[in-house]
């Protein structure tokens, strides 16, 4: 199952990939970042040394009854120079800051920015669907992107701080070898073990911790006792605030509560809290008691040393403050490195799905440009399943689009017109057959070049709160002109001038709280204009009526004509009325054209489908009432 | 919204904590206790230990103190860092907790209250302060309450012992930490007021990324070619963040250096008062060490206290937020005598000068409705149609009880219907309203909306029969108990756009309220399961008061009447045929759409005509 993933255990080799894998896909962002966080780690780790030799020398000069003059003038300019060391370091620490906060906003959007790029027939298959969902569940806990950035930090500081304690604490050790004191000796090992073992303990509470934490619910019964509804959907997903109608309405609010706060009064929420708690604590436990110990230990050797021999007062503190930072760093590095590996592991998904492949052939054929728009479409024995699916959404398909042409397209749900649509434009490759364009296998024409051929307004068509004239032109640079001319055709026009921003207005309040409302009428009337905006030979309109009262219906539909003016036009719809105005209607059927003719030639085939949809909807308007 | 004192906001925090994990209150006292003492270890050891030294001491007392220093020392931290690991998943299910109780306030509320301008926003302000994890409100507000309790209790202390050094250096002391708490305010003063521009940048930058992953759009983005408008709106809106991050890290800096440069200063003067005094023999080695910790300790805590202030004032602001909403008035669900039993059914309703107007919209409030008269008769089958923005669903809204007329009454067989509390208002209608919404729960709880055990699945089946989708169902292996989307399992069932719709009218069927409204419940549709719909209308309405909105006019022809609605007045009323007689707006409409299936009618020149 690919739920605990983040708690199997991985051969230390492996976890070493991971983490030069993450850091050289970050090093790849920002050269300069890792470089002088370095440095300002090493300025800044060269202070308490300083510091630490400062007192060592101020101690013995208190014994040894140096001159007060002397004294100061070392202090002053020791005080100084290590005040010039943390502006060092701090000016580097605060550049990198900068360089580190757009690393991670753009590392963050990079799963976003790879929609852009991928296949559109991936980017809803259950891979995907998968690595997404594993990104999210990756970065439920812990810092993201920044737990690489800081982990790291982390250990090169560390790594410092051992070489800062050998170099300062270095003379201890000839003190140490020459001692014949048993107990030192016994201490030393005594502390030694207390290190070990609590790195052991901690690692043992920060895995089981990570049990419960990373701890996937697998049956229903385990997600029912975890799953809180408000958590996920209060303020987003399939739920907004207009649904409490329903729930007000059908009295679902004890239905809620069961799904929400009670929930947390389940065994299966509460159990896994409590557990992760406990092992919370005791690693945490454990680490801080091993500092405390690390520094009481050095205390408590380096004056058992001192008391035996010669070593001075400033020495005590020199050498004990640097034998306890000694221990202390390298208990870090050891809990340091194991942390690290963990933080990669969780980008892992996120690499994955950035470095995932397209797989659809790109063709490097031009398209070749003609002013007259005569470009013809062939479908020839065209068959297509959805990914992952068993069944035909289009079955041994062929049709024409010849230039010009103006094609109602009817059918039931699930007839497959939406399915053809999706391969005219090629978001998705057919199975079976082949689409030609004036006679060429359109897998053949660079994807960028031959999607300038289509405006298409889908039904589920996507606007976007960024300035209404930038939807338009989907640019940041736009035609003035050209935006509002579309607008007018399209028949938006009156609401326009009341938007006092005018082009610049943005839509809905998501980026902009001046922003607009729109209603779905509107929101349509604006797609259509972004398809006229493009001026593309081909323009197919799917559904662009069904949110729109009578009379916007008849304006949309006595504009068609403007609209798609010589251009070659497709148009979907479940009100066959609108097809009376195309030349051609094509009536699908269970992923088939089952008939093709003009409305006056269907009609008349009373066995037809088109008959039977055609007088469905036109009973209801005959003369003689109903039925 | 009125601002609470953080020191009420605490306490707001201390109640929801006691109620339901105490555990955090224990932990975060002991944390308090231990986290005060602990500084003292650092500075006391290396004094300690030089003491121990100068004194020649035996190497069994210096085992002695040293070791029972260190073993103290080693459980007081240990417990310290333990209880502050251990309380974080406990206040973090909390977190859990107010969500629900926040989300399930949203449902208390008037529905008017939770849809109205100013309580959305309050309503993505309570989100955030909730949501964000480590850095939301409610995570802030037990931080920084424990740490400001902290770093006073060491100040406290600190100051008892440089006391015992000194009087005048606690002194001057107090007035560094005082220069030292007017530059820090500034900084955090600067820090608050980029605050604002940073959560906008953040906003802004969500957008983009939302806009870009949005599955939805990627049609668009194709076939219209966005790519390169979105990721230059990407980066545009990383510069925004960077340029902020770069103006923030420079303040930083900046005082950054001053607090290194007032520390050199300190430092100096530390150095050189402790070394004066060591000549004079007022101080030994040990107490040089101690003291000097002590001091630079002391400016320490006063730095933590300053910015565990700056935490909290600004936690506060979203706790302020969180209870605030808590606060608002919720809907009146229970006091009333009015008894759905006791009237007769199905009822008759009645709008007499009826007002109403949306309040705090963008435009300022917009009216809707001015003198609205309309009864609705008892088992009437009532045609609502109009243009978009007419006022239809508005009309339903005030209808079930989701608005509230500002003037005018509702009378519902001639009784007020305000001596009815909401909860039993609420159970005259099934309503079939536009958005559709889907819960990922269990089929039978989502037709009954109501807990899996109370379903009755004879009538739930009948309910789906009726709305044309037990065949499908059934064929499928779908039974009450599947669960719905595939939130809680992979094979969960997904409808498209015609079963949802299909499954909410089945929802109004089981439901079997004395009124049915159904708001465009064919839009979805094809022409053939739409006729269905049509065929069947009369067979879920029997019995029933019904009000049926669609923009196809041909639902008309089986309501006994029909309402046009221009600009929230009722332009025209009446039969089918008795409109079509008048020639008004709805003949028009009518022959407008009817044209286009007459077999007889030319293609263009008659519409024009019609126009």
């Amino acid at each position: 199952m690919a739920t605990d993933y983040l708690l199997t255990k991985l051969p230390v080799r492996e976890h070493g990939k991971n983490i030069v894998k993450i850091v050289k896909y970050v090093w790849g962002m920002d050269r300069y970042y890792f470089p002088g966080m370095a440095i300002s780690l090493l300025l800044k780790t060269a202070v308490p040394y300083a510091e630490l030799l400062l007192t060592a020398y101020i101690l013995d000069g208190i014994g040894a009854h140096t001159g007060i003059r002397e004294m100061l003038a070392v202090i002053v300019s020791s005080v100084l120079g290590i005040m010039l060391l943390q502006f060092l370091s701090g000016a580097v620490y605060h550049r990198m800051e900068v360089r580190r906060e757009q690393m991670y906003y753009l590392y963050e959007c990079e799963t976003q920015t790879k929609m852009l790029d991928m296949d559109f027939s991936r980017i809803d298959s259950p891979k995907v669907k998968e690595l997404q969902d594993r990104i999210r569940k990756d970065n439920n806990w812990g810092a993201g992107i920044n737990g690489v950035f800081w982990s790291c930090s982390g250990i090169v500081e560390n790594v410092f701080q051992l070489i800062g304690a050998a170099v300062v604490g270095f003379p201890a050790a000839a003190f140490l070898l020459r001692s014949k004191t048993a107990a030192v000796w016994l201490l030393m090992a005594a502390l030694a073990a207390v290190q070990v073992i609590s790195v052991c303990l901690r690692m043992h509470f920060g895995r089981q911790r990570d049990r419960w934490r990373y701890h996937e619910a697998e049956s229903v019964q385990e997600k029912e006792e975890t799953f809180c509804f408000a958590w996920d959907f209060a303020g987003q997903g399939s739920y907004n605030y207009k649904n409490g109608k329903d729930i007000r309405i059908y009295e679902g609010y004890d239905l809620m509560e069961r799904w929400t706060t009670e929930v947390l009064r389940h065994k299966g929420f509460r159990d896994p809290m409590v557990q992760a708690s406990k092992n919370d604590a005791g690693e945490a436990f454990f680490g801080a008691a091993a500092g405390a110990a690390a520094n009481g230990g050095a205390y408590l050797i380096v004056v058992m040393i001192a008391l035996a021999g010669t070593v001075t007062v400033g020495n005590v503190v020199r050498f004990a403050g640097a034998f306890g930072r000694f221990l202390e760093a390298a208990a870090g590095v050891v809990h340091g490195v194991p942390t690290l590996a963990m933080a990669a592991r969780q980008q892992l998904g996120t690499l994955a799905l950035i470095h995932m492949e397209n797989e659809m052939y790109q063709g490097k054929l031009p398209v070749e440009k003609r002013s007259d728009g005569a470009y013809r479409i062939e479908f020839r024995n065209v068959s297509f399943k959805y990914p992952g699916t068993d069944r035909y959404a289009l079955k041994n398909f062929s049709m024409e689009l010849s230039v010009g042409e103006k094609l109602a397209i009817v059918g039931m749900n699930g007839s497959g017109k939406t399915t053809m649509i999706k391969l005219l434009c090629r978001l998705y490759d057919p199975q079976e057959g082949e689409i030609l364009l004036n006679g060429v296998d359109i897998r053949k024409f660079k994807q960028e070049e031959y999607s300038r051929l289509f405006s298409v307004v889908f039904q589920d068509f996507t606007l976007y709160p960024f300035p209404l004239a930038q939807n338009i032109a989907v640019s940041e640079d736009y035609d003035s002109g050209l935006v509002r001319k579309c607008l007018e055709d399209a028949d938006f026009g009156d609401r326009f001038v009341s938007m006092e921003k005018g082009l610049e207005t943005y839509l809905y309040k998501d980026y902009d709280d001046e922003g607009v409302e729109i209603s779905g009428g509107e929101a349509q009337k604006i797609a259509i204009a972004r398809a006229i905006y493009k001026e593309a030979p081909f323009i197919v309109l799917d559904e662009p009526t069904a949110a729109l009262d009578p009379l916007s219906e008849y304006e949309i539909y006595s504009h068609f004509d403007k609209i798609a003016g010589t251009k070659t036009a497709v148009y979907i719809s479940h009100r066959l009325s609108s097809c009376r105005f195309c030349d051609k209607i094509a009536v699908f059927h269970e992923g088939g054209l089952s008939q093709l003719g003009s409305h006056e030639e269907l009609v008349k085939d009373k066995n037809g489908k088109y008959y039977e949809l055609w007088h469905a909807q036109a009973q209801y308007y005959a003369d003689d009432g109903m039925r | 919204m009125k601002h609470n004192s953080v020191i009420s906001d605490i306490w707001f925090y201390i109640r929801l904590f006691r109620k339901h994990e105490p555990l955090v209150l224990v932990f975060g006292g002991a944390e308090i206790i231990l986290g005060a003492l602990l500084p003292l270890f650092t500075i006391y050891l290396p004094k300690i230990a030089i003491d121990l030294v100068e004194r020649k001491a035996s190497s069994g007392q210096a085992l002695l103190i040293l070791g029972g220093f260190s073993i103290l020392a080693m459980f007081a931290s240990g417990m310290y860092k333990g209880v502050e690991a251990g309380k974080y998943n406990l206040y973090n299910t909390q977190r859990t907790n107010l969500m629900g109780m926040f989300f399930l306030k949203s449902l208390r509320l008037c529905y008017a209250d939770q849809e109205s301008g100013e309580n959305k926003k309050l309503h993505w302000k309570v989100y955030d302060a909730i949501w964000g994890g480590d850095w939301c409100a409610v995570s802030q507000m037990v931080r920084g309450t424990i740490d400001l309790c902290v770093n006073v209790l060491r100040f406290f202390l600190y100051s008892t012992v440089l006391a015992c050094l000194s009087v005048p250096v606690l002194v001057v002391l107090l007035v560094l930490a005082l220069i030292n708490y007017g530059i820090n305010m500034s900084h955090i003063r600067y820090e608050e007021s980029l605050r604002e521009q940073r959560a906008l940048g953040q906003k802004h930058f969500q957008c983009v990324e939302n806009a870009m992953g949005n599955v939805n759009g990627a049609k668009d983005i194709r076939i219209y070619g966005m790519r390169e408008w979105m990721i230059g709106l990407r980066d545009r809106t990383i510069g925004e963040l960077r340029e902020l991050a770069r103006l923030s890290k420079k303040k930083d800096a900046f005082y950054e250096r001053i607090g290194f440069a007032l520390g050199a200063v300190r430092n100096l003067g530390a150095y050189a008062y402790l070394l004066y005094q060591t000549q004079t023999g007022g101080v030994s080695a040990g107490e040089f060490v101690l003291y000097f910790g002590a001091i630079t300790g002391f400016s320490e805590f006063v730095n933590n206290i300053m910015s565990s202030l700056a935490i909290l004032r600004g936690a506060a602001n979203g706790t302020d937020y969180i209870r605030a909403y808590l606060d608002l008035p919720e809907e009146n669900r229970k006091s009333g005598r009015g008894r759905v039993e006791s009237i007769l059914l199905p009822p008759e309703i009645t709008f007499e000068h009826v007002g109403f107007s949306y309040k705090n919209t963008e435009e300022g409030d917009k009216t809707v409705f001015r003198d609205l008269n309309l009864t609705i008769h008892a088992g009437e089958k009532l045609a609502l149609v109009g243009a978009n923005g007419a006022g239809k669903t508005t009309l339903v809204k005030l209808l079930c009880g989701m608005y509230e007329p500002d003037e005018g009454q509702i009378f519902i067989n001639g009784i007020d219907r305000n001596e009815f509390p909401r909860e039993e208002w609420y159970r005259l209608f099934s309503i079939v309203f536009q958005e559709t919404l889907i819960l990922p729960f269990t089929v039978g709880e989502n037709l009954a909306v109501d807990r899996a055990e109370r379903v009755d699945e004879v009538k739930a089946w009948k309910a789906l029969e009726q709305a044309g989708l037990k065949q499908t169902f059934q064929k499928q292996g779908i039974h009450m108990r599947s669960y719905m989307t595939k939130t809680m399992t992979a094979d969960g069932v997904e409808l498209s756009g015609g079963q949802k719709q299909r499954f909410l009218l089945a929802r109004a069927l089981y439901k079997n309220a004395p009124v049915m409204v159904l708001d465009e419940p064919t839009a979805a549709l094809d022409p053939i399961a739409e006729s269905e719909v049509y065929e069947q209308y009369n067979q879920y309405t029997q019995g029933k008061t019904a009000v049926f909105i669609s923009h196809r006019l041909a639902s008309t022809k089986f309501s006994d009447r029909i309402i046009l609605l221009d600009d929230g007045e009722i332009a025209e009323m009446g039969t089918h045929e008795e409109l079509m007689r008048a020639g008004g707006d709805y003949a028009r409409m009518f022959e407008v759409q009817s044209s286009y299936y007459r077999r007889e009618t030319g293609v263009w020149a008659d519409r024009e005509a019609l126009i």
